[in-house]
Protein backbone atom coordinates (compact mmCIF):
# COMPACT_ATOMS: atom_id res chain seq x y z
CA UNK A 1 0.00 0.00 0.00
CA UNK A 2 1.44 3.48 -0.63
CA UNK A 3 2.41 5.65 2.12
CA UNK A 4 3.99 8.31 0.13
CA UNK A 5 1.21 10.76 -0.23
CA UNK A 6 -0.67 12.99 2.38
CA UNK A 7 -3.33 11.68 3.78
CA UNK A 8 -6.58 12.71 2.13
CA UNK A 9 -7.10 14.44 -0.87
CA UNK A 10 -5.41 17.49 -2.17
CA UNK A 11 -7.51 18.92 -4.63
CA UNK A 12 -6.21 20.35 -7.81
CA UNK A 13 -6.61 24.88 -7.35
CA UNK A 14 -9.93 25.55 -8.84
CA UNK A 15 -11.29 22.53 -8.19
CA UNK A 16 -14.66 21.58 -6.02
CA UNK A 17 -13.03 18.72 -4.24
CA UNK A 18 -10.84 15.77 -5.65
CA UNK A 19 -10.82 14.65 -8.60
CA UNK A 20 -10.41 10.74 -10.48
CA UNK A 21 -11.50 7.72 -8.36
CA UNK A 22 -8.27 7.44 -6.12
CA UNK A 23 -8.64 10.88 -4.84
CA UNK A 24 -12.12 10.53 -4.04
CA UNK A 25 -12.05 6.96 -2.66
CA UNK A 26 -9.24 8.69 -0.36
CA UNK A 27 -11.19 11.43 0.75
CA UNK A 28 -13.76 9.14 1.53
CA UNK A 29 -12.04 7.18 3.95
CA UNK A 30 -10.34 9.68 5.51
CA UNK A 31 -13.92 11.00 6.27
CA UNK A 32 -15.16 8.03 7.84
CA UNK A 33 -11.47 6.80 9.74
CA UNK A 34 -9.52 9.96 10.18
CA UNK A 35 -11.77 13.27 11.10
CA UNK A 36 -11.50 14.15 7.38
CA UNK A 37 -14.45 17.07 6.15
CA UNK A 38 -16.87 14.86 4.24
CA UNK A 39 -17.05 15.50 0.38
CA UNK A 40 -19.80 18.03 -1.00
CA UNK A 41 -22.80 15.52 -1.89
CA UNK A 42 -22.93 13.01 -0.01
CA UNK A 43 -25.56 12.24 2.35
CA UNK A 44 -24.42 13.52 5.87
CA UNK A 45 -26.14 11.23 8.39
CA UNK A 46 -26.12 8.61 6.28
CA UNK A 47 -22.11 8.70 6.63
CA UNK A 48 -22.36 9.04 10.09
CA UNK A 49 -24.83 6.28 10.32
CA UNK A 50 -21.89 4.40 8.65
CA UNK A 51 -18.95 6.24 10.42
CA UNK A 52 -20.87 4.71 13.81
CA UNK A 53 -21.96 1.16 12.24
CA UNK A 54 -18.07 0.99 11.79
CA UNK A 55 -16.90 1.97 15.18
CA UNK A 56 -19.19 -0.92 16.32
CA UNK A 57 -18.12 -3.47 14.14
CA UNK A 58 -14.05 -2.65 15.13
CA UNK A 59 -14.94 -2.63 18.65
CA UNK A 60 -16.25 -5.91 18.18
CA UNK A 61 -13.11 -7.12 16.31
CA UNK A 62 -11.08 -5.59 19.26
CA UNK A 63 -12.95 -6.97 21.80
CA UNK A 64 -11.82 -10.70 20.57
CA UNK A 65 -8.38 -9.82 20.87
CA UNK A 66 -9.05 -7.85 23.98
CA UNK A 67 -11.72 -9.97 25.97
CA UNK A 68 -10.38 -9.57 29.23
CA UNK A 69 -10.18 -5.66 28.05
CA UNK A 70 -13.51 -5.57 26.65
CA UNK A 71 -15.15 -7.62 29.84
CA UNK A 72 -13.60 -5.34 31.91
CA UNK A 73 -15.37 -2.58 30.89
CA UNK A 74 -18.39 -4.21 30.10
CA UNK A 75 -21.55 -2.60 29.40
CA UNK A 76 -18.99 0.72 28.60
CA UNK A 77 -16.85 -1.41 26.46
CA UNK A 78 -18.69 -0.04 22.99
CA UNK A 79 -19.17 3.65 23.73
CA UNK A 80 -15.29 3.60 26.07
CA UNK A 81 -14.00 2.18 22.56
CA UNK A 82 -15.70 4.59 20.32
CA UNK A 83 -14.93 7.44 22.27
CA UNK A 84 -11.36 6.60 22.02
CA UNK A 85 -11.28 5.18 18.58
CA UNK A 86 -13.58 7.82 16.66
CA UNK A 87 -11.42 9.79 14.02
CA UNK A 88 -8.28 7.25 14.77
CA UNK A 89 -7.61 5.33 11.75
CA UNK A 90 -7.14 1.45 12.49
CA UNK A 91 -3.99 0.16 13.26
CA UNK A 92 -5.31 -3.19 13.19
CA UNK A 93 -7.74 -5.04 16.03
CA UNK A 94 -4.49 -6.19 18.12
CA UNK A 95 -2.84 -2.32 18.22
CA UNK A 96 -6.20 -0.75 18.74
CA UNK A 97 -6.84 -2.33 21.59
CA UNK A 98 -3.38 -2.49 23.17
CA UNK A 99 -3.27 1.62 22.48
CA UNK A 100 -6.67 1.88 24.02
CA UNK A 101 -5.39 -0.09 27.27
CA UNK A 102 -2.47 1.80 27.37
CA UNK A 103 -4.63 5.53 27.16
CA UNK A 104 -6.84 3.75 29.50
CA UNK A 105 -3.50 2.90 31.97
CA UNK A 106 -2.16 6.62 31.58
CA UNK A 107 -5.78 7.84 32.57
CA UNK A 108 -6.05 5.71 35.41
CA UNK A 109 -9.21 4.21 34.20
CA UNK A 110 -8.18 0.69 32.66
CA UNK A 111 -10.76 -1.88 34.77
CA UNK A 112 -8.60 -4.60 36.51
CA UNK A 113 -9.10 -7.60 34.40
CA UNK A 114 -7.89 -4.95 31.66
CA UNK A 115 -4.41 -4.39 33.90
CA UNK A 116 -4.14 -7.95 33.69
CA UNK A 117 -4.35 -8.49 29.69
CA UNK A 118 -2.09 -5.47 29.23
CA UNK A 119 0.39 -7.20 31.44
CA UNK A 120 0.25 -10.26 30.01
CA UNK A 121 0.53 -8.76 26.82
CA UNK A 122 3.28 -6.38 27.33
CA UNK A 123 5.94 -9.34 29.26
CA UNK A 124 5.38 -11.34 26.14
CA UNK A 125 5.68 -8.85 23.83
CA UNK A 126 7.86 -5.59 23.30
CA UNK A 127 5.34 -2.64 21.58
CA UNK A 128 6.52 0.44 20.55
CA UNK A 129 3.48 1.71 19.93
CA UNK A 130 4.43 2.92 15.55
CA UNK A 131 5.23 -0.78 15.04
CA UNK A 132 3.87 -4.30 15.20
CA UNK A 133 4.31 -6.16 18.25
CA UNK A 134 7.43 -8.33 18.58
CA UNK A 135 8.10 -11.28 20.88
CA UNK A 136 10.36 -11.03 23.40
CA UNK A 137 13.12 -13.67 23.35
CA UNK A 138 14.70 -13.01 26.88
CA UNK A 139 12.86 -13.37 30.14
CA UNK A 140 10.87 -9.93 30.95
CA UNK A 141 8.56 -8.86 33.69
CA UNK A 142 5.43 -6.42 32.52
CA UNK A 143 3.65 -3.98 35.29
CA UNK A 144 0.00 -2.71 34.48
CA UNK A 145 -1.13 -0.57 37.46
CA UNK A 146 -1.20 -3.57 40.26
CA UNK A 147 -0.53 -6.04 37.65
CA UNK A 148 2.64 -7.59 36.86
CA UNK A 149 3.34 -10.95 34.59
CA UNK A 150 6.43 -12.88 34.22
CA UNK A 151 7.35 -14.38 30.71
CA UNK A 152 9.97 -17.17 30.52
CA UNK A 153 11.02 -19.22 27.64
CA UNK A 154 7.82 -17.47 26.19
CA UNK A 155 5.46 -18.40 29.41
CA UNK A 156 3.68 -15.82 30.87
CA UNK A 157 2.10 -16.12 34.26
CA UNK A 158 0.57 -13.45 36.49
CA UNK A 159 2.56 -12.89 39.29
CA UNK A 160 0.73 -10.84 41.23
CA UNK A 161 -3.53 -10.32 40.12
CA UNK A 162 -4.70 -7.52 41.51
CA UNK A 163 -7.43 -8.25 43.93
CA UNK A 164 -10.91 -8.81 42.42
CA UNK B 1 -13.68 -29.62 -5.33
CA UNK B 2 -17.15 -30.16 -5.55
CA UNK B 3 -19.68 -27.31 -5.84
CA UNK B 4 -21.30 -25.85 -3.33
CA UNK B 5 -24.56 -27.44 -2.61
CA UNK B 6 -27.55 -27.41 -0.17
CA UNK B 7 -27.61 -25.11 2.67
CA UNK B 8 -24.23 -24.24 4.37
CA UNK B 9 -22.92 -21.58 6.89
CA UNK B 10 -19.69 -19.48 7.54
CA UNK B 11 -17.04 -21.19 9.29
CA UNK B 12 -15.87 -19.42 12.07
CA UNK B 13 -13.30 -21.00 15.22
CA UNK B 14 -16.13 -19.51 17.33
CA UNK B 15 -18.57 -22.28 15.96
CA UNK B 16 -16.27 -24.29 14.86
CA UNK B 17 -17.77 -27.16 17.16
CA UNK B 18 -21.25 -26.67 16.41
CA UNK B 19 -20.43 -26.75 12.65
CA UNK B 20 -18.83 -30.47 12.98
CA UNK B 21 -21.25 -31.48 14.27
CA UNK B 22 -24.17 -30.71 11.49
CA UNK B 23 -24.69 -33.90 9.60
CA UNK B 24 -26.05 -32.98 6.65
CA UNK B 25 -23.46 -30.39 5.75
CA UNK B 26 -22.33 -30.34 2.88
CA UNK B 27 -20.43 -27.22 2.37
CA UNK B 28 -18.63 -23.61 4.14
CA UNK B 29 -16.95 -20.96 3.85
CA UNK B 30 -14.13 -19.47 5.26
CA UNK B 31 -13.05 -16.07 5.64
CA UNK B 32 -9.81 -16.48 3.44
CA UNK B 33 -7.60 -13.87 5.40
CA UNK B 34 -7.63 -15.64 8.42
CA UNK B 35 -6.31 -18.77 7.22
CA UNK B 36 -2.01 -19.38 6.48
CA UNK B 37 -1.08 -20.05 3.08
CA UNK B 38 1.09 -22.82 3.82
CA UNK B 39 -1.90 -24.29 6.43
CA UNK B 40 -1.99 -26.22 8.61
CA UNK B 41 -5.94 -25.56 8.78
CA UNK B 42 -7.69 -25.04 11.87
CA UNK B 43 -8.53 -28.42 13.11
CA UNK B 44 -11.93 -28.24 12.68
CA UNK B 45 -11.60 -26.95 9.33
CA UNK B 46 -9.45 -29.81 8.66
CA UNK B 47 -11.77 -32.26 9.90
CA UNK B 48 -14.95 -30.67 6.99
CA UNK B 49 -11.99 -31.75 4.32
CA UNK B 50 -11.42 -34.97 5.67
CA UNK B 51 -15.28 -35.66 4.93
CA UNK B 52 -15.21 -34.02 1.82
CA UNK B 53 -17.11 -30.76 3.04
CA UNK B 54 -16.14 -28.15 0.24
CA UNK B 55 -14.87 -25.27 1.44
CA UNK B 56 -14.93 -21.48 -0.51
CA UNK B 57 -12.44 -19.18 0.41
CA UNK B 58 -14.06 -15.86 1.09
CA UNK B 59 -12.05 -12.80 0.63
CA UNK B 60 -13.11 -9.26 2.64
CA UNK B 61 -9.74 -7.56 2.15
CA UNK B 62 -8.30 -7.57 -1.55
CA UNK B 63 -10.24 -4.20 -2.33
CA UNK B 64 -11.22 -5.07 -5.83
CA UNK B 65 -12.47 -1.93 -6.01
CA UNK B 66 -9.54 -0.01 -4.79
CA UNK B 67 -8.95 2.71 -7.41
CA UNK B 68 -5.48 1.32 -7.29
CA UNK B 69 -4.34 -1.57 -8.40
CA UNK B 70 -5.02 -4.95 -6.53
CA UNK B 71 -2.35 -5.98 -3.88
CA UNK B 72 -0.59 -8.84 -5.96
CA UNK B 73 0.38 -9.90 -2.58
CA UNK B 74 -3.41 -10.42 -1.45
CA UNK B 75 -3.92 -12.68 -4.87
CA UNK B 76 -1.24 -14.72 -3.92
CA UNK B 77 -2.76 -15.35 -0.97
CA UNK B 78 -6.16 -16.14 -1.78
CA UNK B 79 -4.50 -18.40 -4.74
CA UNK B 80 -2.77 -20.22 -2.18
CA UNK B 81 -5.79 -20.69 0.56
CA UNK B 82 -7.53 -22.14 -2.53
CA UNK B 83 -4.98 -24.78 -3.37
CA UNK B 84 -4.71 -25.80 0.17
CA UNK B 85 -8.79 -26.11 0.60
CA UNK B 86 -8.74 -27.62 -2.73
CA UNK B 87 -11.98 -25.00 -3.54
CA UNK B 88 -14.24 -25.58 -6.55
CA UNK B 89 -14.45 -21.33 -6.50
CA UNK B 90 -12.88 -17.98 -3.95
CA UNK B 91 -15.40 -15.26 -3.57
CA UNK B 92 -14.71 -11.29 -2.90
CA UNK B 93 -16.44 -8.29 -3.02
CA UNK B 94 -17.60 -5.23 -5.05
CA UNK B 95 -16.14 -3.02 -2.67
CA UNK B 96 -13.13 -1.39 -1.86
CA UNK B 97 -11.59 -1.47 1.94
CA UNK B 98 -8.74 0.87 1.59
CA UNK B 99 -7.64 4.05 -0.04
CA UNK B 100 -4.36 6.80 0.28
CA UNK B 101 -3.11 4.46 2.68
CA UNK B 102 -6.00 4.41 5.26
CA UNK B 103 -7.83 1.37 6.11
CA UNK B 104 -11.70 1.86 6.43
CA UNK B 105 -11.91 -1.77 8.60
CA UNK B 106 -14.87 -2.18 6.32
CA UNK B 107 -16.36 -3.16 2.71
CA UNK B 108 -17.04 0.51 1.31
CA UNK B 109 -19.38 1.31 -1.80
CA UNK B 110 -18.36 1.73 -5.31
CA UNK B 111 -19.69 5.15 -6.76
CA UNK B 112 -21.64 3.49 -10.18
CA UNK B 113 -19.88 4.80 -12.80
CA UNK B 114 -18.13 3.84 -15.70
CA UNK B 115 -15.04 4.74 -14.51
CA UNK B 116 -15.65 2.48 -11.22
CA UNK B 117 -16.95 -0.45 -13.12
CA UNK B 118 -13.71 0.16 -15.13
CA UNK B 119 -11.49 0.29 -11.69
CA UNK B 120 -13.35 -3.05 -10.97
CA UNK B 121 -12.84 -4.83 -14.31
CA UNK B 122 -9.10 -4.24 -14.32
CA UNK B 123 -8.65 -5.57 -10.70
CA UNK B 124 -10.63 -8.60 -11.08
CA UNK B 125 -8.58 -9.74 -14.05
CA UNK B 126 -5.33 -8.91 -12.76
CA UNK B 127 -6.83 -11.37 -9.55
CA UNK B 128 -8.21 -13.90 -12.34
CA UNK B 129 -4.65 -14.45 -13.70
CA UNK B 130 -3.46 -15.84 -10.87
CA UNK B 131 -6.68 -17.47 -9.06
CA UNK B 132 -5.78 -21.35 -9.74
CA UNK B 133 -10.17 -21.54 -9.52
CA UNK B 134 -13.47 -18.86 -10.97
CA UNK B 135 -14.19 -15.90 -9.08
CA UNK B 136 -17.59 -15.24 -7.72
CA UNK B 137 -18.19 -11.15 -6.96
CA UNK B 138 -20.57 -10.23 -3.88
CA UNK B 139 -22.34 -6.88 -4.35
CA UNK B 140 -22.07 -5.61 -0.60
CA UNK B 141 -24.81 -3.66 1.54
CA UNK B 142 -24.16 0.35 1.88
CA UNK B 143 -25.71 2.73 4.02
CA UNK B 144 -25.12 5.25 1.39
CA UNK B 145 -24.75 6.22 -2.12
CA UNK B 146 -22.44 8.34 -3.85
CA UNK B 147 -23.34 11.40 -5.03
CA UNK B 148 -22.80 10.88 -8.92
CA UNK B 149 -23.91 7.36 -9.54
CA UNK B 150 -25.13 7.20 -13.70
CA UNK B 151 -25.97 3.49 -13.58
CA UNK B 152 -28.26 1.77 -10.87
CA UNK B 153 -27.03 -1.12 -9.12
CA UNK B 154 -28.73 -3.69 -11.15
CA UNK B 155 -26.91 -2.09 -14.22
CA UNK B 156 -24.08 -1.79 -12.24
CA UNK B 157 -23.31 -5.21 -11.34
CA UNK B 158 -24.64 -6.88 -14.70
CA UNK B 159 -21.55 -4.52 -16.41
CA UNK B 160 -18.84 -5.93 -14.04
CA UNK B 161 -19.81 -9.36 -14.20
CA UNK B 162 -20.24 -9.55 -17.86
CA UNK B 163 -16.99 -7.33 -18.38
CA UNK B 164 -15.34 -10.02 -16.24
CA UNK B 165 -17.04 -13.46 -16.54
CA UNK B 166 -17.12 -13.71 -13.05
CA UNK B 167 -20.67 -15.41 -11.14
CA UNK B 168 -22.41 -13.70 -9.02
CA UNK B 169 -22.16 -14.39 -5.02
CA UNK B 170 -26.15 -13.16 -4.35
CA UNK B 171 -26.48 -12.25 -0.77
CA UNK B 172 -30.46 -11.64 -0.23
CA UNK B 173 -29.98 -9.98 2.92
CA UNK B 174 -28.20 -6.94 0.73
CA UNK B 175 -30.74 -6.88 -1.68
CA UNK B 176 -33.19 -6.43 1.21
CA UNK B 177 -30.61 -3.75 3.26
CA UNK B 178 -29.96 -1.70 0.27
CA UNK B 179 -33.73 -1.75 -1.29
CA UNK B 180 -35.38 -0.63 2.31
CA UNK B 181 -32.50 2.00 2.94
CA UNK B 182 -33.25 3.90 -0.71
CA UNK B 183 -36.80 3.34 0.18
CA UNK B 184 -37.38 0.91 -2.72
CA UNK B 185 -39.15 -2.64 -3.10
CA UNK B 186 -36.32 -5.93 -2.71
CA UNK B 187 -38.42 -8.30 -4.73
CA UNK B 188 -38.25 -5.07 -7.70
CA UNK B 189 -34.27 -4.62 -6.95
CA UNK B 190 -34.22 -9.06 -7.30
CA UNK B 191 -36.13 -9.32 -9.96
CA UNK B 192 -33.30 -7.13 -12.11
CA UNK B 193 -30.20 -8.53 -10.61
CA UNK B 194 -28.36 -11.25 -13.55
CA UNK B 195 -29.67 -14.25 -11.57
CA UNK B 196 -28.85 -16.83 -13.84
CA UNK B 197 -25.18 -16.07 -12.81
CA UNK B 198 -25.68 -17.08 -9.12
CA UNK B 199 -23.08 -19.14 -7.77
CA UNK B 200 -24.66 -19.20 -4.30
CA UNK B 201 -26.49 -16.92 -2.20
CA UNK B 202 -25.80 -15.10 1.35
CA UNK B 203 -28.29 -14.92 3.86
CA UNK B 204 -27.83 -13.53 7.05
CA UNK B 205 -29.21 -11.51 10.18
CA UNK B 206 -29.12 -7.80 10.81
CA UNK B 207 -31.40 -4.91 12.73
CA UNK B 208 -32.68 -2.13 12.49
CA UNK B 209 -30.80 1.16 14.33
CA UNK B 210 -31.77 5.03 13.55
CA UNK B 211 -34.43 3.96 10.98
CA UNK B 212 -32.04 2.34 8.71
CA UNK B 213 -31.65 -1.89 8.47
CA UNK B 214 -27.91 -2.69 8.88
CA UNK B 215 -27.00 -5.78 7.77
CA UNK B 216 -24.93 -6.76 10.64
CA UNK B 217 -24.34 -10.39 11.10
CA UNK B 218 -25.22 -10.28 14.58
CA UNK B 219 -28.65 -10.82 14.81
CA UNK B 220 -31.45 -12.99 13.46
CA UNK B 221 -31.95 -13.38 9.81
CA UNK B 222 -35.39 -11.48 9.57
CA UNK B 223 -38.53 -12.82 8.48
CA UNK B 224 -38.48 -10.11 5.36
CA UNK B 225 -35.10 -11.59 4.23
CA UNK B 226 -36.17 -15.63 4.62
CA UNK B 227 -39.21 -14.14 2.47
CA UNK B 228 -37.11 -12.50 -0.21
CA UNK B 229 -34.84 -15.68 -0.43
CA UNK B 230 -38.34 -18.16 -0.90
CA UNK B 231 -39.24 -15.62 -3.71
CA UNK B 232 -35.18 -16.06 -5.33
CA UNK B 233 -36.22 -20.13 -5.08
CA UNK B 234 -39.85 -20.14 -6.23
CA UNK B 235 -40.24 -21.60 -9.66
CA UNK B 236 -36.20 -22.39 -9.72
CA UNK B 237 -34.16 -24.84 -8.60
CA UNK B 238 -32.75 -23.42 -5.60
CA UNK B 239 -28.98 -22.12 -5.40
CA UNK B 240 -26.88 -23.50 -2.48
CA UNK B 241 -27.16 -21.10 0.15
CA UNK B 242 -24.61 -20.30 2.85
CA UNK B 243 -25.62 -18.23 6.29
CA UNK B 244 -23.28 -15.40 7.77
CA UNK B 245 -23.05 -15.27 11.15
CA UNK B 246 -19.93 -13.34 12.35
CA UNK B 247 -20.63 -12.59 16.37
CA UNK B 248 -23.24 -12.27 19.55
CA UNK B 249 -23.52 -15.92 18.99
CA UNK B 250 -26.38 -17.54 19.84
CA UNK B 251 -27.43 -21.11 21.42
CA UNK B 252 -27.01 -23.96 19.24
CA UNK B 253 -30.56 -24.91 18.85
CA UNK B 254 -31.48 -21.19 17.65
CA UNK B 255 -28.47 -21.46 15.54
CA UNK B 256 -29.89 -24.47 14.38
CA UNK B 257 -33.41 -23.73 13.84
CA UNK B 258 -31.82 -20.57 11.52
CA UNK B 259 -30.37 -23.29 9.47
CA UNK B 260 -33.67 -24.97 8.79
CA UNK B 261 -35.81 -21.85 8.06
CA UNK B 262 -33.17 -21.14 5.47
CA UNK B 263 -33.86 -25.05 3.80
CA UNK B 264 -37.19 -24.40 4.54
CA UNK B 265 -37.30 -21.10 2.29
CA UNK B 266 -35.53 -22.43 -0.42
CA UNK B 267 -36.53 -25.71 -0.46
CA UNK B 268 -33.13 -27.70 0.54
CA UNK B 269 -32.81 -30.37 2.22
CA UNK B 270 -32.34 -30.04 6.12
CA UNK B 271 -28.50 -30.19 7.50
CA UNK B 272 -29.09 -29.99 10.80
Amino acid sequence: MSTNRPVGPTPPPGAAGPVGLAARQAALVAALVAGAPLPAGFATDRVDAARRALLRKRAGEVARHWPLLAAGLGDAWPATFAGWAAGRPTAGSLRDGWDLARALRDRGTLPQLGAEELAAREAAHRYDGRNPPRRRRLPALARSGDAVALQLAGRVRLLRPTRR
Amino acid sequence: MTRPQGVGIGWRPEIAGFVAELPGLRFVEVVAESLAPDGPLPPGLAALRERDVTVVPHGVRLSLGGAEPVDPARVTHLARVAELVDAPLVSEHIAFVRAGGLEAGHLLPLPRTREAVAAVTANVRRAQQELPVPLALEPIAALFDWPDDELDEADFLTEILDATDTELLLDVANVYANARNRGRDPQALLDRLPLDRIAYVHVAGGAEHGGLYHDTHTDPVPTEVLELLGALCAGRRPPPLLLERDGHYPPADVLRAELDALATAAGHPVVT
